[in-house]
């Protein structure tokens, strides 16, 4: 009985152990079942926002995940792009909820109202699809003069242009300027959307120094992007508005900043974020025709300010050779723009596309230099030369066109296989060195004219240094000349000792004509003349005062022997007799001529 | 007055010019030469009329047409540094001969790559041959002693002469320095003329050596240095290498 009541008792327990599980069983059925309906649903954190900032779409699955990220619809003017997944898990009331959400960031490009279909995703098995977007993009207006004076504006941006009025093709460098307000701590993830005003073609914009500006009573941070802007047709245009976001953080009060981590320059440690729309005021820009008048023949459009220089290489070839002419034209303006304008009178050449290259000297490529490389080839043997080459702009500071143009360059061009006729190659050779407009060589002499060697120069010639020489000795001997009159002129004495040995040398010959002559009286009288010289000089007395009586005894005395002095009394002897019984033959004569030498020469040896 | 100091100068340089370069007038057999080579030429046959040049010249029946002449046939036949090297011998019988100085600096222009240019003062003192500075100097030297023994012979009249001797000396000094500057660029012995197509400049005087720059026929290089059939160059510039004897020819073999 126990037995049968604990199975009576078992059994309904049993039972309601079946019961339990059943309920369960349903209960996880209808839980599940529950759980397999997907939620789908799409929103956006702002339905209406500015351009220039981006709005949050979010897409969430809730009870479920998509196999795969919902393919982004495409929507003109609306960029989409996905940021990541995100999911959360919940427990309610003992049900588990989890919700997946896929995050998109949505960025207008323009202004206007907005639809974003709907998206169809797979979550199970099944096909979810969810309501489209409604998406209002304002347009953001430049903040005005008093507010950006007075400092009530964190930021703004502004456009500023060098001039309002352009040529058609002239290269406009502008700024544009964001200004931050001095209450901003921080300031970073710009988002500048291609700037691309109607009519004109944008440079890429380059970052310049940051400076500090006072507006009104506010100072301002600028941060400076440099562009350039070419008008590519005329009118009234519009450069702007320009939009860019920036997020931007305020001094809050809220929260401390932490200077530990802002001297390492984390961005938003501290403040309040925000993101802010910025736009230009629109600048009226006034882009003018180029003149009609006076356009030089060849102009192709350029604008700008430049220079030209031409090469050409080489300048001696045959028909058919390749020449390269390298133009490289230097200044500022549009240089990717630049074309080679048409040269018409290179009609005699054939000429292929020019390859070109372009280095510039600024970061906006507005400056420097672009080179073409035209390969042109003669036709014909009867080329003389290059013609002239032109390039014309317009220049706008000028307002005026201008025509750069290299002269004729010579060529010598030969038929094909002829031996080379080389001629002066293009282009100056030295700043001062002019090459001669020759075409050849200058043709042979007909004349050999006089022979003549190559030999050793003179200067490393024996005669020639010798023959030097002659002048030098020439001068030596008047110098020594010179001194030797001047010593005689100087010395009485020795003046009159040559003197006298001249005349006694002289009259030694006189006597001997004498003599032939048979001329007594003439003969007595220069011999006695003679005598007296030559004592006289001896003696350092005057030759009148000398007779046989005074000098014997003084010659005597200064060295004269004996037989000296009796040859000299015997010639004063004979001198005396002459005058009153004169010798007649000449022979007797002519015997005296060597006793008068021979007393003469003892005279000399005396001591003076 | 400028005209008459032009006409003074060129007497003087033509007289030194002939005591420099003892010239005999042509024999009809080299004057027949000289025209059977011209005859050639006009028929364009450039390497023989050159040929017939070069017999000439080493027969002693040289003149300055001559090397002109030889110039232009080896011009024309294409060697243009030997053109070159027979326009400067040319140069040194006629330095003021136009149309030598036309045809060697036409010469030059077609000569591409590194060469050596004469410089300023080079191209000055080029206006008159070696011989001739010679002479000028000598002449002055001459005249400055003439003066200076007429005032040692005479000197009631040194004073008058003092200023001329001076005036000599000075211009005997500054023909001198001339002179020894034409003796200093000299080309000969120092310049060497690549006569060789292309040549290759090598760092050093092996053919294993680097090449340090390459040059054209006619380059003139400057001759620093020789070593066995080696000549070390320069163009004048920073570079300096070695090129083979036989790839140059020196001005002085000219």
């Amino acid at each position: 009985m126990e037995s049968g009541s604990w199975n009576t008792g078992s059994d309904r327990g049993h039972r309601r152990m079946r019961l339990g599980w059943a309920c369960l069983v349903v209960f996880l059925h209808l839980s599940l079942a529950a759980a397999h309906a997907v939620r789908f649903t799409t929103s956006l954190d702002r339905d209406t926002i500015t351009l220039g900032e981006s709005a949050r779409l979010s897409l969430t699955f809730e009870g479920g995940s998509p196999q795969d990220v919902p393919v982004v619809p495409s929507v003109a003017n609306l960029q989409i792009a996905y940021v990541g997944p995100s999911s959360q898990f919940s427990f309610i009331n003992g049900q588990v909820a989890s919700i997946v959400s896929h995050i998109f960031l949505v960025t207008p490009r323009q202004s206007g109202e907005y639809t974003i279909p709907a998206f169809t995703a797979d979550a199970g098995g099944t096909k979810l699809t969810s309501q489209p977007l409604k998406l209002r993009v304002l347009k953001p207006s430049a903040p005005t003069p008093e507010a950006i004076n007075a400092g009530a504006q964190p930021a703004f941006l502004k456009l500023q242009l060098p001039k309002k009025e352009v040529y058609l093709g002239e290269v406009l460098t502008c700024e544009l300027q964001f200004h931050f307000h001095s209450s901003v701590q921080n300031y970073g993830n710009f988002s500048l959307p291609p700037i691309s005003p109607p009519g004109f073609i944008a440079g890429k914009p380059v970052q310049s120094q940051n400076r500090r500006v006072q507006i009104g009573n506010a100072v301002y941070t600028v941060l400076p992007l440099v562009m350039t802007l070419t008008p590519i047709k005329t009118g009234e245009l519009s450069a702007g508005p320009i939009t860019a976001g920036v997020v931007v953080e305020l001094a809050s009060n809220r929260r401390r900043r932490d200077p530990f981590f802002e001297q390492f320059g984390f961005f938003m440690s501290g403040g309040e974020q925000k993101q802010l729309s910025l736009v230009t005021e629109a600048e009226p820009v006034r882009v003018l025709p180029l003149p009609a008048e006076n356009v030089p023949p060849g102009f192709n459009g350029a604008v700008g300010d430049y220079r030209m220089t031409v090469s050409v290489s080489p300048t001696n070839v045959a028909t058919g050779d390749p020449i390269t002419v390298r133009v490289e034209i230097s200044g500022r303006g549009a240089l990717e723009a630049l074309t080679l304008p048409e040269q018409t009178a290179w009609k005699d050449f054939k000429a292929y596309p020019p390859t070109t290259r372009i280095e510039t000297t600024d970061a906006l490529g507005v400056q420097g230099t672009k080179t073409f490389e035209q390969v042109v080839s003669p036709e014909s043997s009867d080329i003389r030369e290059l013609p002239p080459f032109s390039f014309s702009f317009f220049n706008p500071e000028a307002k005026e066109y201008r025509m750069l143009t290299q002269p004729a360059m010579p060529l010598a061009v030969r038929p094909g296989g002829v031996t080379p006729t080389p001629v002066i190659a293009a282009g100056n050779r030295g700043s001062g060195e002019v090459a001669p407009p020759a075409q050849d060589i200058v043709h042979i002499k007909t004349r050999s004219g006089a022979m003549a060697t190559l030999g050793p120069p003179l200067v490393q010639q024996t005669w020639f240094l010798a023959l030097q020489g002659v002048p030098v000795l020439a001068w030596v001997g008047a110098f020594v000349w010179r001194k030797r009159a001047d010593a005689l002129a100087n010395n009485p004495r020795l003046r009159r000792q040559r003197q006298v040995a001249q005349l006694v040398s002289k009259g030694l010959d006189e006597l001997r004509r004498l003599a032939a002559a048979k001329q007594s009286e003439e003969f007595f009288a220069t011999l006695f003349r003679l005598l007296q010289e030559q004592i006289g000089e001896r003696l350092d007395v005057p030759a009148s005062s000398i007779t046989e009586a005074v000098v014997v005894e003084r010659l005597a005395h200064a060295g004269l022997g004996e037989a000296g002095c009796g040859a000299l009394h015997e010639l004063f002897q004979a001198c005396n007799l002459a005058r009153y019984a004169p010798v007649r033959t000449s022979e007797a004569l002519a015997a005296l001529v060597p006793k008068a030498e021979q007393v003469i020469a003892q005279l000399k040896e005396l001591a003076a | 007055m400028r005209n008459f100091r032009q006409n003074c100068f060129a007497s003087l340089a033509t007289a030194g010019l002939l005591l420099a370069n003892p010239a005999v007038a042509a024999t009809p057999d080299a004057q027949s030469r000289f025209d059977a080579a011209n005859k050639l030429y006009e028929e364009r046959k450039f390497a023989e009329a050159a040929g017939m040049y070069e017999q000439m010249l080493q027969s002693g029946s040289g003149s300055a047409a001559v090397y002109f002449n030889l110039g232009n046939a080896l011009f024309k036949s294409g060697q243009m540094g030997q053109a070159i090297v027979a326009y400067r011998a040319a140069e040194v019988l006629t330095p003021r001969d136009p149309d030598v100085q036309a045809n060697l600096r036409f010469a030059r222009n077609q000569v591409q790559g590194p060469t050596l240019r004469p410089g300023r003062w080079e191209r000055w003192i080029g206006t008159l041959s070696l011989n001739e500075w010679a002479m000028l100097a000598a002449g002055a030297f001459w005249v400055t002693l003439g003066l200076l023994g007429i005032m040692q012979m005479r000197p009631q009249s040194a004073r008058a002469l003092r200023g001329g001797a001076a005036a000599g000396a000075g211009v005997t000094l500054v023909l001198g320095g001339c002179l020894l500057l034409a003796l200093a660029t000299r080309p000969a012995n120092r310049l060497a003329v690549v006569t060789a197509r292309d040549v290759v400049v090598h760092n050093g005087p092996l053919e294993s050596s680097q090449t340090a720059f390459t040059v054209t026929d006619g380059a003139e290089l400057r001759v620093l240095d020789r070593k066995d059939d080696w000549l070390q160059v320069t163009d004048g510039t920073r570079r300096v290498g070695w090129l083979k004897r036989r790839e140059a020819r020196l001005l002085a073999d000219s």
